[in-house]
């Protein structure tokens, strides 16, 4: 592993690379003119104020990967929630004569084995997954925001105490936890797979409430609203939960492709949602059967997986860079 | 010749909003067994201008454009990154502000002294060890063999800065360059890191170039002062010049911006503090940039149009101003009462 | 140090003990038992007889003791569908396999990951770096069973590599696709999570320091800047034992490999409570233990933790 950096002069050397070059000729061409919302106040005049959320949008927007993973985001839930709505084919319908066929005009991804469409299963398929993802999520927030804020708002032996059973749960793994759930229930339906999957999550959602609450309690401002007389409900809903709503968003986006994921392998081994409303999950199931012969049909669900948690990511990412700046990558 | 020689030093940083000229032209000499301040308030260049010279500078996005750093003679903006690092600790160290954080919480503090020593001087484990405990007794920390062991965190904020310094001087370097070595520490402890840091410059024959925003250290240690602005040099001149007779404005209020315990000047209990704020580094006016604050500028002179020279106006006294207290004492007297 | 770990070791007991009990109220909520489920029918005289047997009709706090007695002495008790056999003898045959799938892509995920991360930290902005993410970001996004399946069909169907079977667990070459397959993703994530935290890293000012000491910049990094910055990196490591755990699962099943993860689902859905009891209990002691060696781990590399753990 080379660590050392080739040797360079300090001046009068090409060592920048080509992106630091430009980048420097770049930062020479901007003109008074060009700088954006600088401005030009003369020594002594005040700077003009921007409120928190317009400067995370702004910051956010410039964040490329950021925007792409938005734009794809939303294009792929558009698509997974309209066009069934348009597509002309039945995603229910057998037809064995257009089994396992290859992409085409007709069917733009092709079929599967039993002659289904599968553009328009992927999308159904899409609507199964997100919305066991997006409804587990928000499931999960809330269990973990009550949870975290009693914790974090009373303190003392109280969270001592729920800190610890948390800290016992951690101790359950995951997968056979949620399996065990879903055992329970016996048939699995949409909301089943859902409440398997928060119940087995929620941990760290409370953990990250909870850590912000009393950060944020320690704060001057719920201090001068303690001595005024504030009463708790109102130091909670007023001042310190709007102030953990940067820190939800982020969460959200960052349990969304984990929860996916569980319930991906979840339906891979078989425990998912019965057919036929099936999720990518199930869907890769069943194509793993023919992916000798016909690796479209597990390769497809996969890769809308990949897309999901890859764009969530970067959404993710993009939101934690824009609410705290801090964090710089230069 | 001396022993730093710093001339049209121009460090600039390039950014998304264009080129921030952050040092725009300083110079000055250091000698040997000198003291010399680089005084200014927040964003003034005198920091960018400590770690120019250390070439410790983050690569992009800023670059030192023009001038020349000379060590002994030796033009430290040509070399390159490996002979840097033979250069840095070895003849010049530098210390920084916050000793908090500018020790590394992970390792030990004798791990911290002996790295240099070992590398710089080649002094093995058991040698560097026992010089290690000489340094930290040098800067009057307690119990020396026991602190090498020890981590960052176990020690108050002081005993850290000692040790900053004991690792500065290790290798018994020409110079040191202390960043605000004070501004962090409380007022006490203050006092007696700049005893420390002057002791310590006597015995070991330093240069010592001391960058800080408070007169009172400047009045405590330093033999000649440089007043910085927005990123240029406005007055220089030794200490005791600097503070009889301060010449620009600027100096002048940072003077009167000083809480006075001395009852021949007690004022009316007002601070003075300088209205405004200094000129954005990435549009400065072509003009003199003290401008906009300055009680003395006005459109009928060059204020507002010329960059003023820095220029000579009294004995060894430089300054950047169309109204230098001299030159307005004279005009004063000139206007018939 | 050894206060920390004595206390940790006592919190294991009633984690344990809520682990135990968590699942067997949750197993006893599952309709039916395995004698009323299996396939072959059997007369219910005979039924009540193996409940008895079995202690199934006992109530709920005794059979909870006697298995919490059994737990103690390390008596899984038998198992309830696969006649003849105890829970032991389940967890001998087949947890070794898993355990050493899941060993191996963890050190796979190690020694892959961090220094791709370093690499790319200090390459930052690099086409070395932007290379570096992207493989990272994919090997992080695409589920395990799609990065198996790809393998297995382009290493053997398409380049037609010899000698890498794709079923079981025996010779070494038979480990190399599972391990690969189920080390991607944890190598991914230490990739990014160790390039984020050294990038952080080395804007602190105690590597300014170090480099105003004139430290050659290979002990700046390898030095002053890893042992920070793998910090966050051992935190993750705790919760991506779970990712492992339920990874080998779908692994297991892609390789057919015999290790426990299929023998969970067969043994939930065929309601054989012991065997199922004895595999959660026994992940729960592994997650546990595995988190306390990080925290082990953590208060080595991060001496503050040391005294401020009181």
């Amino acid at each position: 592993m080379a660590v050392n950096p080739a040797p360079r002069r300090v001046r009068d050397r090409a060592p920048w690379r080509l992106k630091d070059r430009r980048y420097r000729a770049a930062a020479e061409s901007v003109t008074a003119e060009q700088r954006p919302e600088r401005p030009q106040h003369e020594a002594g005049a005040p700077v003009r104020q921007s409120s928190l959320w317009r400067d995370a949008w702004r910051r956010y927007v410039r964040n490329r990967a950021a925007v792409v993973a938005a734009v794809a985001f939303g294009l792929l839930v558009a698509f997974c929630l309209f066009y069934p709505l348009v597509s002309p084919h039945d995603p229910y319908e057998v037809n064995f004569s257009q089994a396992s066929e290859s992409p085409s005009l007709e069917h733009p991804l092709g079929t599967d084995r039993f002659g289904r469409d599968l553009l328009t299963r992927t999308a159904l398929g899409g609507r199964v997954s997100i919305g066991i993802g997006f409804a587990a999520t928000i499931a999960i927030l809330l269990i973990g925001v009550v949870y975290g804020s009693i914790a974090g708002f009373v303190g003392g032996w109280l969270d001592n105490g729920m800190m610890r059973f948390l800290d016992a749960l951690y101790g359950l793994p995951y997968l056979p936890f949620a399996i065990i759930t879903i055992a329970i229930f016996g048939n699995v339906t949409f909301w089943v797979m859902v409440v398997a999957l928060a119940i087995a999550s929620w941990f760290t959602a409370a953990r990250i409430v909870r850590g912000q609450i009393i950060t944020l309690k320690q704060n001057d401002y719920v201090r001068a609203a303690k001595a005024i007389g504030a009463r708790w409900h109102r130091i909670l809903g007023r001042h310190l939960l709007p102030n953990t709503l940067g820190v939800l968003i982020i969460a959200i986006f960052l349990e969304l492709p984990a929860v996916i994921l569980g319930e991906a392998f979840i339906s891979f081994i078989g425990l998912g949602i019965s057919p036929p409303d099936a999720s990518w999950g199930a869907m890769a199931q069943d194509g793993r059967a023919v992916y000798r012969v016909h690796p479209i049909e597990i390769v497809i669900p996969s890769v809308a997986i990949a897309t999901l948690i890859l764009s969530a990511n970067f959404i993710a990412d993009g939101l934690r860079d824009a609410l705290d700046p801090r964090t710089k990558e230069t | 010749m001396a022993l730093l020689e710093v001339r049209d030093l121009q460090t600039q940083f390039f950014t998304r909003d264009g080129v921030v000229r952050a040092v725009d032209g300083v110079s000055f000499e250091l000698d040997r067994g000198r003291t010399l301040a680089i005084v200014g308030e927040s964003g003034c260049g005198k920091s960018v201008t400590a770690l120019s010279i250390m070439g410790l500078i983050p690569r992009p996005p800023a670059e030192i454009v023009a001038g020349e750093v000379l060590l002994e003679g030796r033009e430290l903006t040509a070399l390159d990154e490996s002979e840097l690092e033979q250069v840095r600790g070895r003849r010049i160290a530098m210390i920084f502000q916050d000793p908090m954080t500018s020790l590394n919480p992970t390792l030990k503090i004798g791990t911290q002294i002996t790295e240099a020593l070992r590398h710089h001087l080649g002094l093995g484990r058991r040698e560097a060890r026992t010089r290690a405990a000489e340094l930290l007794d040098e800067v009057g920390l307690p119990l020396p063999q026991q602190r090498l062991d020890d981590y960052p965190h176990r020690l108050s904020g002081g005993m850290r800065q000692r040790v900053m310094i004991a690792m500065a001087i290790s290798c018994n370097p020409a110079v040191l360059i202390a960043d605000e070595p004070t501004t962090a520490l409380d007022v006490t402890v203050q006092a007696q890191v700049l005893d420390l840091l002057d002791e310590l410059r006597h015995e070991h024959d330093m240069a010592m170039l001391i960058i800080t925003h408070d007169m009172g250290v400047v009045a405590e240690v330093a033999d000649d002062v440089l007043v910085m602005y927005a990123g240029q040099v406005v007055e220089q001149a030794p200490v005791e010049e600097l503070f009889d007779n301060p010449q620009h404005p600027y100096t002048e209020a940072l003077l009167g911006a000083l809480p006075q315990l001395d009852e021949q000047e007690v004022r009316s209990g007002r601070l003075t503090a300088i209205p405004g704020r200094p000129p954005d580094l990435l549009d400065p006016p072509a003009a003199c940039r003290y401008a906009a604050r300055c009680p003395y500028a006005s459109r009928a002179d060059s204020c507002t149009t010329e960059m003023p020279a820095l220029r000579p106006v009294r004995r060894g006294h430089l300054v950047r101003s169309a109204h230098p207290a001299c030159e307005r004492a004279e005009a004063a007297a000139e206007v018939p009462a | 140090m050894t206060a920390l770990v004595i206390r940790r070791l006592v919190w294991t007991i009633p984690v344990l003990l809520l682990v135990i009990f968590l699942t067997f109220v949750l197993m006893r909520q599952i309709e039916g038992n395995p004698f009323r489920t299996s396939e072959r029918a059997i007369p219910e005289s005979i039924q009540r007889n193996l409940e008895a047997k079995f202690g199934l009709n006992d109530p709920w706090y005794v059979q909870y003791a006697k298995y919490v007695e059994g737990v103690a002495t390390f008596d899984l008790g038998p198992s309830l569908t696969q006649r003849g056999q105890t829970v032991n003898e389940v967890v001998r045959e087949h947890f070794p396999e898993s355990l050493e799938l899941g060993g191996l892509a963890f050190l796979f995920a190690i020694v892959v990951g961090i220094p791709l991360g370093v690499v790319a930290a200090l390459r930052a902005n690099t086409p070395t770096d932007y290379a570096a993410m992207v493989v990272s970001n994919l090997g992080f996004a695409v589920p395990s069973f799609l990065v198996a399946t790809l393998l297995i069909y382009f290493v053997v169907v398409r380049w037609g590599v010899a000698d890498i079977p794709t079923s079981g667990w025996t010779t070494w070459q038979s480990k190399i696709l599972p391990v690969v397959a189920l080390g991607l993703g944890p190598a991914a994530y230490f990739a990014r999570l160790v390039r984020g935290s050294m990038l952080e890293t080395l804007q602190q000012d105690y590597i300014r320091t170090a480099k105003a000491k004139g430290l050659p910049h290979r002990r700046v990094v390898l030095v002053h800047a890893l042992r920070n910055s793998l910090i966050p990196a051992v935190t993750a490591a705790g919760p991506l034992l779970g990712f492992l755990i339920t990874g080998s699962f779908v692994i297991e099943q892609i390789f057919a490999i015999p290790g426990i993860g299929r023998y969970y689902v067969t043994a939930v859905t065929g309601r054989d409570y012991s065997v199922v009891m004895g595999l959660t209990v026994l992940l729960a002691i592994i997650v546990i233990v595995a988190n306390l060696v990080v925290d082990i781990v953590y208060g080595f590399l991060d001496p503050r933790t040391r005294d401020a753990r009181a």
